[in-house]
């Protein structure tokens, strides 16, 4: 399949309630996923801050062992960097910021059990 | 060992709650794992605890070992019950949990994968005395299909090895047509479970579903209780069940039931089965699978018999002996059929609705249970199965059941999304069901005239 016709297709996605198609044939296989990372860069009602919620249920670590992470509250973040970790089994699933700004609130401590897309912090956009 | 004090439900929908009924009768906490599609669930909220733990697709939420794993880690649960669907079948999942720690409510891994592949469990049918349908020993190679199943003769079924729920069946009636439905079966097979492997079997022409709830615990003790028919279904999905089979009178019960025992202990089965038959017009039983977990119909068998099965499974998995004994659990009383209303709009050929459930006016009074997660309100997400409710009836006998169905699907009110409730009356209507003399084909007929020529039969 060419770009141009994975263009369309994706286009043509984003108008659909789809969640997810494959496409096979001519000895191709594409499968078109709408991310399923929890809902992010929502604002909150009568607030100009930003969740950031957890993309797993785990143990949430600002930084994996033997790593350090100095983030705190009134921290400069930029978009996609990452303030934590939350560790299932043993994965680390990375904590991204959606957006460049500072960190308003932290909502969890290192250690503690999240859900899945649980707040962990709230994040002033700039 | 002791009893648990806090188990995990790795399920959702009714049977999640059901579960849950009975750990709170236990004494259990439970608790219940969601997905973000499930937040306003019922089963969420009848939880002593719940975490959400994923997205609302199944893959990444009920079906995602890791997480449920975590959640059961996290909340300090020994053990998971993983009701039917989802992870109840996956003996990956079944050692994951050992691994882990934590119990599994169900049978060993080792166990599920026997009895799950249908060629291997026929092995163990064959070895424990139990009858099996004539058919190859095991997989068929492609150069041996046209003599093989030249000697079972003509009808022939190719079966997928690693199949379930009726997916990868394919008949066949002459020897031209034997190429290419083999080959059609083969690569359906290898790419809806990953393995291509077919085998063949005697294809009954008109079988009843006969099916043999069993337990077996640890010590070595089985039950077997009496049979279920399942004869009533709609492309493999059953429809109503019930127990004790029309077509089965007290000798035959206990040669079933004897067959169940045997395949149990020739398993080395620790858990609550279900071995299902078919079952020809002159009533001789053939072995077709075993369901290695909590089946949607077990309540037609607790009402009869006046068990509770998710308890038995709680018991066994603690180590502790069943609770009844082999002849109280042949013993029975009355009679019970289970009817499953599903969101479905069956003037679309069965095709599922969603919405949100705008009246929910349910059925009650003397010989009704109803198992369900449906409440005035509830939105339903798209990502999961239909079922709305189980309706389970029970009465002194077939033909007050019968009449006690009719009378509470009458009493069943809904709106805002499409029940299957007028095809229950349908069925009840029917002279074949009334009469007892229904087989797996009966749905399919009942259809097939009446759906396009006049709809409106259904709204009466």
């Amino acid at each position: 399949m060419d770009i141009k016709t994975l263009g369309k297709l994706t286009k043509w996605m984003e108008t659909t309630d789809l969640e997810e198609i494959t496409w096979k044939g001519n000895g191709e296989k594409i499968s078109l996923k709408i991310s399923n990372y929890p809902q992010q860069g929502q604002m909150l009602p009568g607030s100009s801050l930003v969740a950031v919620n957890s993309p797993s249920i785990g143990v949430f670590r600002f930084a994996p062992a033997g790593k350090s992470n100095l983030v705190k509250e009134g921290s400069p973040v930029k978009k996609g960097q990452e303030l934590g970790v939350v560790e299932v089994g043993k994965e680390y699933k990375p904590v991204l910021s959606p957006e460049n700004g500072s960190v308003k609130i932290m909502s969890v401590e290192d250690g503690k059990t999240v859900e899945y897309g649980q707040p962990l912090f709230f994040i002033e956009p700039r | 060992m002791s009893l648990f004090r806090k188990v995990l439900i790795a399920n959702r929908g009714e049977i999640a709650v059901r579960v849950m009924r009975t750990l709170r009768e236990m004494g259990i906490r439970s608790v219940a794992v969601y997905s973000e599609a499930d937040r306003a669930s019922m089963h969420v909220r009848e939880a002593d605890e719940a975490v959400c733990i994923g997205p609302g697709p199944s893959r990444e939420s009920y079906l995602n070992m890791q997480a449920v794993l975590a959640a059961a880690r996290l909340t300090g649960a020994e053990a998971v019950h993983p009701g039917y669907g989802f992870l109840s079948e996956n003996a990956e999942f079944s050692r994951a949990c050992a691994k882990a720690g934590i119990v599994f409510i169900g049978p060993s891994a080792d166990s599920i994968e026997q009895l799950g592949h249908k060629a291997m469990a026929r092995k163990i049918a064959v070895k424990g005395g139990v009858p099996v349908t004539p058919g190859t020993k095991g997989c068929v190679e492609k150069g041996a299909w046209v003599k093989e199943a030249a000697a079972i003769g003509y009808p022939v079924m190719i079966k997928a090895a690693a199949g379930g729920g009726g997916k990868g069946i394919r008949i066949v009636r002459e020897e031209s047509q034997l190429k290419h439905e083999a080959e059609m079966a083969s690569s359906e097979a290898q790419a809806a479970f990953g393995n291509g492997e077919i085998y063949f079997e005697k294809f009954i022409d008109c079988p009843r579903h006969v099916e043999v709830q069993f337990a077996r615990d640890s010590h070595g003790n089985a039950v077997a209780f009496p049979e279920r028919d399942c004869s009533v279904q709609r492309r493999h999905q059953k429809l109503i069940e019930e127990s004790p089979s029309p077509a089965v009178d007290k000798a035959l019960r206990a040669r079933l039931a004897e067959a169940a025992i045997k395949l149990a202990h020739t398993a080395q089965y620790v858990g609550v089965g279900t071995v299902e038959f078919l079952m020809d017009k002159d009533c001789n039983f053939y072995f077709m699978e075993v369901n290695t977990r909590l089946q949607v119909e077990h309540p037609v068998t607790e009402n009869i018999t006046r068990t509770d099965l998710v308890k038995e499974q709680i018991l066994i998995a603690a180590g502790e002996k069943i609770s009844i004994s082999p002849s109280r659990a042949l013993n029975f009383e009355g009679h019970s059929i289970e009817h499953r209303i599903n969101a479905e709009d069956f003037s679309r050929n069965f095709a599922p609705t969603v919405g949100r459930v705008e009246e929910w006016s349910v059925p009650g009074g003397p010989g009704v249970r109803l198992d369900t997660h449906i409440y005035q309100g509830y939105q339903l997400p798209i990502y999961y199965d239909s079922m709305l409710a189980k309706l389970i009836i029970w009465a002194p006998d077939r033909r007050q059941a019968i009449a006690r169905s009719r009378r509470a699907l009458g009493e069943f009110r809904v709106s805002g999304v499409s029940t299957t409730v007028d095809v229950h009356k349908l069925v009840l209507d029917h002279p074949d069901f009334v009469s007892g003399s229904v087989d797996t084909g009966f749905m399919a007929r009942m259809l097939e005239p009446k759906v396009p020529a006049e709809p409106a039969a259904a709204a009466k």
